[in-house]
């Protein structure tokens, strides 16, 4: 399991400790932003494209709401990501929407409450069957 | 203000509430639907809602469905939208203030009536206040390469539609 992880200014030192925390459990971490300096469109950027180009299993990316990360990563075509900041939504769009990338607010959410997400989102496979006719047609646009 | 706003079916009856809380506070509300129970897909609601945006419409949108990921990936999807998706006020109003986001997306089964409720109020009264940061911020969101399709073509899922009805899809 390789995960892609990134942050903006604002959320460099909530992704540190998630790639530690990540890195402990035994994956396979990749810092795409080891800048302390980014803004949130180049820090999304580089965690989606990687996703897209089949870099990784998962996506996650950070900046202070979460918010901005998450306009940019669904902006790109094939990318299907959640901006969360609760352990359910992480599970769920895995199960139903197949995500590939979470988005998480670093004055949003607590480490604690970033790493359940993280787990969840991570842990968790797509259901497929009738939830693939959504999937389909969300990959059909942009 | 004019609001378009949409869901799927798992989450109707939330939907209907928050049209009619924002028709008696005197918005004008397009509700592109779904209307009823039946099992439908998310991507055709939340296309609606972003068409009717972009376009100009709508001043603003709401999107819901379970999580509001689905709905509110397919929203954000359409070329000129910016959404979030929240299950807090505080987001809610920083996107549309300092990214100038035109939807807001929220989870029926995540968060409760009076937090949707107060996130959509908030969103639709809070104002952007540009400032050359964040105008540079959003012209860049805006500057990802996507096509229009989206936008104007409404049998863009057609396709898929009469797989869905030949039981190509299940479980």
């Amino acid at each position: 399991m390789k995960v892609i992880i990134g942050a903006d200014a604002k959320g460099y030192a909530l992704k540190e400790h998630l790639k530690n925390y990540l890195t402990d459990k035994g994956y396979d971490v990749v810092d795409k932003t080891p800048e302390k300096d980014l803004d949130l469109f180049e820090s999304a950027s580089r965690v989606a494209k990687a996703i897209q180009q089949g870099e990784g299993d998962r996506g996650i990316a950070i900046d202070e709401y979460g918010a901005g990360s998450f306009m940019v990563a669904t902006k790109y075509k094939g990318v299907i990501c959640a901006e969360t900041s609760d352990e359910h939504s992480s599970k769920m769009t895995r199960s139903h929407n197949n995500a590939s990338m979470i988005t998480l607010g670093s004055g949003i959410v607590s480490e604690r409450l970033a790493e359940g997400c993280a787990d969840a989102f991570i842990e968790n496979e797509y259901a497929g069957g009738r939830h693939q006719v959504r999937v389909d047609m969300l990959n059909r646009m942009c | 203000m004019k609001v378009a706003i949409g869901c799927d079916h798992i989450v109707t009856e939330i939907k209907d509430h928050m049209v009619e809380y924002l028709k008696e506070e005197g918005y004008d509300v397009i509700d592109v639907g779904t209307y009823d129970k039946v099992r439908t897909h998310y991507p055709i609601y939340g296309r609606k809602v972003g068409a009717a945006v972009a376009s100009g419409e709508a001043d603003l949108g709401v999107t819901i469905c379970g999580t509001g990921v689905g709905i509110t990936n397919s929203v954000n999807k359409v070329k000129g939208i910016r959404a979030a998706l929240v299950r807090d006020v505080g987001t809610a109003v920083y996107a549309r203030k300092h990214l100038n986001a035109n939807v807001i997306g929220m989870g029926g089964r995540i968060s409760g009536v009076g937090l949707i409720e107060n996130i959509v109020d908030a969103f639709l009264e809070a104002k952007y206040e540009p400032t050359p940061e964040s105008e540079a911020l959003v012209a860049k969101i805006d500057s990802i390469p996507m096509n229009d399709e989206a936008n104007t073509n409404e049998h863009i899922f057609d396709e898929y539609n009469k797989k869905w009805d030949e039981g190509f899809y299940h479980d």
